[in-house]
């Protein structure tokens, strides 16, 4: 490595001491922030595209059907093709629609959903920043998406995008309240100290936190994932939580704003083109930011499974809390690649035989040995090391996607007054009261 | 509301179910999608298709004998056959046979009026032509059957 190379490394690379892992020089930060954020767009993009193709498959096979067979092997090159269709598609603005809000909507849907990602925490040191009112800002700047579909459906100057519009703000609202609820008592767990499911024992020496990374840290410490904290208190807080995210993202069984069978298409019946495919990239970046709140608030974040038995309080045989585990658990990235190449490879060999599929059966090749290829490097340990925690947060964001689809494969829509009804009636409730609790079991054991 | 009941509403487990019903359709020997072109269906066994006029494998000569049964038996008058009499084996022999696929409705009277089986509904289900005039098939296409385009690559 050449020396002013060497010395960019260390300059770049010079810890800071009071925060572990961040780093002492501003530039320095900034340069790791704007590399954080251009990994982040094009990974957020290409899982937009992969989710795409997911979702037409899954929900495809869900319903008996086979999905796109036909561009690339099993149609995994579609989202590049309908990605190519969507840009030289003619741009339609309509002739009442006010131009100048209508061009904003997608703009303000996709900038609010992509902005949230900067407090994402995808591993210890791994974030764009840390900010200490991260899960605030997190949820505020969330919230802005439904300006732009009220945006999109009062510039559209229709009535079918207006409808579409006023019911995603009227759901916004009343789901949004629940969230709160329930985001709430997660943040009141980080402020006690005890570990362990019931050992609450005080308030936490460092006080409760907002910081996505200091949440996901207050779970290491506790010992526990808030899932699990005050048994069914958490599960609730988080159960309240997985229905109202799918209510805010405006998808399946809750996509009322959108509902082809009444409204053509909500609040984007007037978009085509580019811009409609800005607010698909928008709606899907949105449900990845959700999930991830999820996982960082209830499900340990970048944690992987069982590492909280390490806990101070908890009584385990001796070899469970050894290197061989901490080993096991560090292969598994690298083991779940394999797989994926195995599962390819049963694909490349039940291709159809036809000499027409010989072309796409060497791409699934080629596809397949490119994640034999990735399993590969993430079993050299330095990788290995750092890679760990990325993967795990997004094993449980990729969970979470597939739920998004299960549900859209299985449940039917809500009539309006249901989705009003379960809001106000069932989720604001259990969420005020799981929050009292919550609050009660904290003080009670003091 | 009964006990089981209201546990059943708690614990959402009609939701489950379904949710259980859809993830086990997921499994690939569910698919009931076939790929058309290269993966032919199975046509049932009493399909009736396009319209084919038999002919003698030994000899490559029709069976027709130009009755005219056929035409008389149609309720859409969409056969016309043509014969004329051979004056060496003072036999009727068939000159012309149209048929007007496009005014069909496959309801197979003529191939039950048929007295030598020449005239029979097959299985064959690709009847698509570019033109009007591609639907009325002379005698040539009805002993040949369909020749629908191959799509390679």
């Amino acid at each position: 490595m050449p020396q002013w190379l060497q010395s960019t490394v260390d300059y770049v690379t010079k810890p800071n001491s009071m925060t572990p892992g961040w780093y002492a020089d501003p530039i320095a930060g900034m340069i790791w922030a704007l590399v954080y954020i251009l990994i982040i767009f094009g990974g957020v993009s290409l899982v937009v595209m992969a989710m795409n193709w997911l979702e037409r498959k899954a929900l495809a096979h869900i319903q008996v059907r086979l999905g796109p067979m036909r561009v690339g092997p099993h149609g995994l090159l579609q989202p590049i093709a309908d990605a190519i269709k969507l840009f030289i598609k003619e741009d339609i603005i309509p002739d009442g629609a006010d131009k100048v809000v209508f061009w904003l909507a997608p703009v303000a849907v996709v900038m609010t959903a992509f902005t949230v990602y900067i407090v994402v925490p995808f591993g210890p040191q791994h974030a764009v920043t840390d900010m200490n009112i991260g899960l605030l800002f997190m949820l505020g700047v969330g919230s802005l998406s439904v300006l732009g579909i009220i945006m999109a459906g009062w510039a559209s100057n229709s009535h079918y995008p207006l409808m579409g519009s006023l019911r995603s703000s009227a759901q916004m609202v009343s789901y949004e309240i629940a969230m709160g609820m329930a985001v709430v008592s997660a943040v009141l767990m980080t402020s006690f100290a005890g570990g362990g499911i019931y050992g609450t024992g005080g308030a936490s020496a460092t006080g409760g936190t907002l910081s996505m990374i200091g949440i996901v840290q207050a779970q290491a410490q506790q010992g526990t994932w808030f899932v699990f904290k005050f048994f069914p208190l958490g599960l609730l807080a988080f159960f309240i939580f997985a229905v109202a995210m799918v209510a805010e993202t405006n998808r399946a069984p809750f996509d009322l704003p959108e509902a082809e069978s009444e409204l053509v298409a909500g609040f984007h019946t007037e978009y085509s083109g580019l811009r409609w495919s800005l607010f698909m990239l928008g709606e899907y970046a949105a449900m990845v930011a959700v999930s991830s709140i999820a996982v960082t608030l209830w499900l340990g974040g970048w944690m992987r499974p069982f590492q909280s038995l390490h806990g101070p309080n908890v009584e385990i045989p001796h070899y469970w809390s050894g290197g061989a585990i901490d080993l096991a658990a560090a292969l598994v990235p690298a083991a779940i690649f394999f797989l994926l190449a195995f599962f390819t490879f049963i694909g490349v060999v039940r291709m159809p035989k036809h000499p027409i599929f010989r072309v796409q059966t060497a791409g699934l090749a080629a596809f397949g040995l490119a994640l034999g290829a990735i399993g590969l490097v993430l079993l050299a340990p330095p990788v290995r090391d750092r890679v760990q925690d990325i993967f795990w947060f997004v094993l449980k964001v990729a969970v979470f996607m597939y739920l998004y689809i299960w549900y859209r494969g299985t449940f039917p829509r809500y009539r309006f007054d249901q989705l009003m009804h379960l809001g106000w009636k069932f989720m604001i409730p259990m969420g005020i009261a799981v929050l009292i609790l919550t609050g009660a079991l904290g003080v009670m054991a003091q | 509301m009964t006990v089981n009941k209201f546990l059943r509403t708690i614990f959402l487990v009609d939701l489950l179910q379904g949710l259980a019903l859809t993830f086990r359709y997921q499994a690939p020997k569910e698919i009931y999608t076939e790929q058309y072109p290269l993966q032919r269906p199975n046509v049932a066994e009493r399909y009736r298709g396009a319209p084919r006029l038999n002919v003698n494998p030994d000899t490559n000569e029709t069976l027709c004998i130009a009755c005219d049964l056929c035409a008389l038996a149609c309720p859409e008058h969409l056969i016309v056959v043509t014969s004329e009499r051979n004056e060496k084996t003072r036999r009727k022999e068939l000159t012309t046979f149209t048929y007007d696929l496009s005014r069909c409705m496959f309801c197979g009277l003529c191939e039950d009026a048929c007295p030598t089986d020449a005239l029979e509904l097959t299985q064959d289900f690709e009847l698509a032509a570019y033109t009007r005039e591609g639907a009325i098939w002379d005698r040539q296409t009805l002993e040949q059957g369909p020749q629908p385009t191959v799509y390679k690559k």
